[in-house]
């Protein structure tokens, strides 16, 4: 049977009546189309799904989508505003730090999280942020560096999520 | 991939999910975090026809002191376990485990109460929360019982608790006086990783400087449960701790375990390794009870 639940997804609010078994990650890419958030191994392992839940980030192959209503998400979607690219996709993008870009969205999820709670990151900090979030192009050096010269510069980030 | 049909329910409080549960009974599955349920869904090895969420509980959120004991919500995620400062002040080593479970992904969803539940030989909580003596509170509609947690797990997924009951709470005594404890896993990289072998010690001296009163030395990953080296902590109770006692009894807690062959290693170098983890663990424990003695002093 199917319930009614209603969320906010990059400050908008949807209402959608989902099966129980329908996680997050497919309400959000083939209910209402937002494909940014990848699928890839579907078991909490590779990342690639991750969306920010009430201010977290999380996998959301791992979340039912019924257990979302009443929260906020944020997704890939929601980082770029009027004024252009969020600074991180600006950064990933300047350093080479995608490659097929599978990763990419849930890697600037994860670094935003990051850097809104600790504007100045040293590496390991980054490593470990970003350590759930598997790639595997780039060897991960080019993210990292990317991460980095957008730290301390967190008052051009924009708001909180 | 599909998770199986199931009706889901989302009781209000721990009252309504207990009745829920004993009219369901093997039929449903709490959920907590979902990190281990939904995997197994996926992958077939379990089918709940119902899922019962325990996200509206607010019963089994939040830690903090009550009745001189310290209490830990089950549906406490891994993240929050791990930026406690007061776990960090005076549960080392349990915020050592939480800090190294799964991934910064995994520890926002993943429960403290899932931990122990999941009954999985690997788990990160239950070799530290066994060292610290923590005891489990399991609830159904009749009313509660409390466990020690060494007597909780009965093997690889399985419990002491029955289908009707639910993890209601984790309760630690505040560390004796002259006390440390110490965590130590390995893997072969540093996240998203299930340990090779994982080890948790505790140790209270008698007093500043003085003889080994009280011991626990927990082996992860090496035995179906999490296992107490009991020969180990013999060993070590009444001596003087130092260098040469923890290099002998780490030998003991060595002989003692109960590895398996596997993919991830052989039996031989798990015990190899449980004897060096096993010092490492009681040098950590060794090192905070004399630190716990100089901030008394501050």
């Amino acid at each position: 049977m199917k319930t009614l639940i209603s969320l906010i997804i990059n400050d908008k609010e949807y209402e959608v009546a989902v099966e129980p078994n329908r996680t997050l990650s497919d309400l959000i890419r083939y209910d209402l189309g937002l494909t940014g958030t990848k699928k890839g191994c579907e078991m909490g392992e590779c990342g690639s799904c991750t969306v920010i839940l009430d201010g977290k980030p999380v996998n959301s192959c791992l979340v039912l989508a019924v257990q979302a209503d009443g929260r906020y998400v944020k997704t890939v979607e929601g980082l770029e505003t009027e004024e252009g690219l969020h600074p991180l996709q600006d950064a990933f993008i300047r350093h080479g730090a995608i490659q097929c870009g599978f990763c990419t969205s849930g890697m600037l999820l994860s670094a935003k999280n990051l850097l809104e709670n600790n504007a100045n990151p040293d590496e390991t900090e980054i490593r470990r942020a970003i350590s759930g979030n598997l790639c595997r192009c780039t060897g991960y050096q080019k993210i990292v560096e990317a991460i980095d010269s957008v730290s301390g510069r967190t008052e051009k980030m924009g708001g909180k999520s | 991939m599909l998770l199986p049909k199931f009706q889901y329910y989302a009781p209000e409080n721990l009252r309504e999910a207990c009745e829920m549960l004993a009219g369901l009974k093997e039929k449903a599955r709490p959920l907590a975090g979902g990190t281990d349920l939904l995997v197994n869904m996926k992958q077939g090895s379990l089918s709940p026809r119902y899922v019962v969420s325990l996200s509206k509980l607010k019963e089994l959120k939040g830690l903090g002191v009550k009745d001189k004991l310290f209490h830990i919500g089950p549906c406490v995620t891994a993240a929050e376990l791990a930026e406690s400062s007061r776990v960090k002040h005076d549960f080392a080593a349990l915020s050592m485990g939480a800090e190294n479970l799964g991934s910064p992904l995994i520890r926002n969803l993943a429960t403290i109460g899932g931990n122990l539940m999941s009954a999985r030989p690997a788990a990160d909580l239950p070799p530290s929360l066994i060292a610290y003596g923590a005891k489990v509170v399991l609830k159904n509609k009749g009313g509660q019982r409390s466990v020690d947690l060494k007597e909780f797990f009965k093997g690889p997924g399985q419990t002491v608790a029955g289908p009707d009951e639910i993890l209601s709470q984790i309760q630690l005594e505040n560390p004796p006086p002259y006390s440390g404890a110490g965590y130590v896993k390995l893997g072969k990289r540093k996240a998203l990783e299930i340990s090779l072998v994982n080890v948790a010690a505790f140790i209270a001296l008698e007093r500043p400087n003085g003889a080994i009163r009280d011991a626990r030395i927990v082996l992860g990953s090496v035995a179906p449960v999490p296992m107490r080296a009991e020969s180990a902590e013999k060993a070590l109770k009444g001596e003087k701790p130092g260098e040469s006692l923890f290099a002998k009894v780490s030998q003991a807690a060595a002989k003692e375990c109960k590895p398996i062959d596997d993919f991830r290693g052989s039996a031989s170098y798990r015990r190899a390794m449980v004897a060096v983890l096993t010092k490492r663990a009681l040098n950590m424990a060794f090192d905070e009870a004399r630190e716990r003695e100089l901030r008394r002093w501050k």
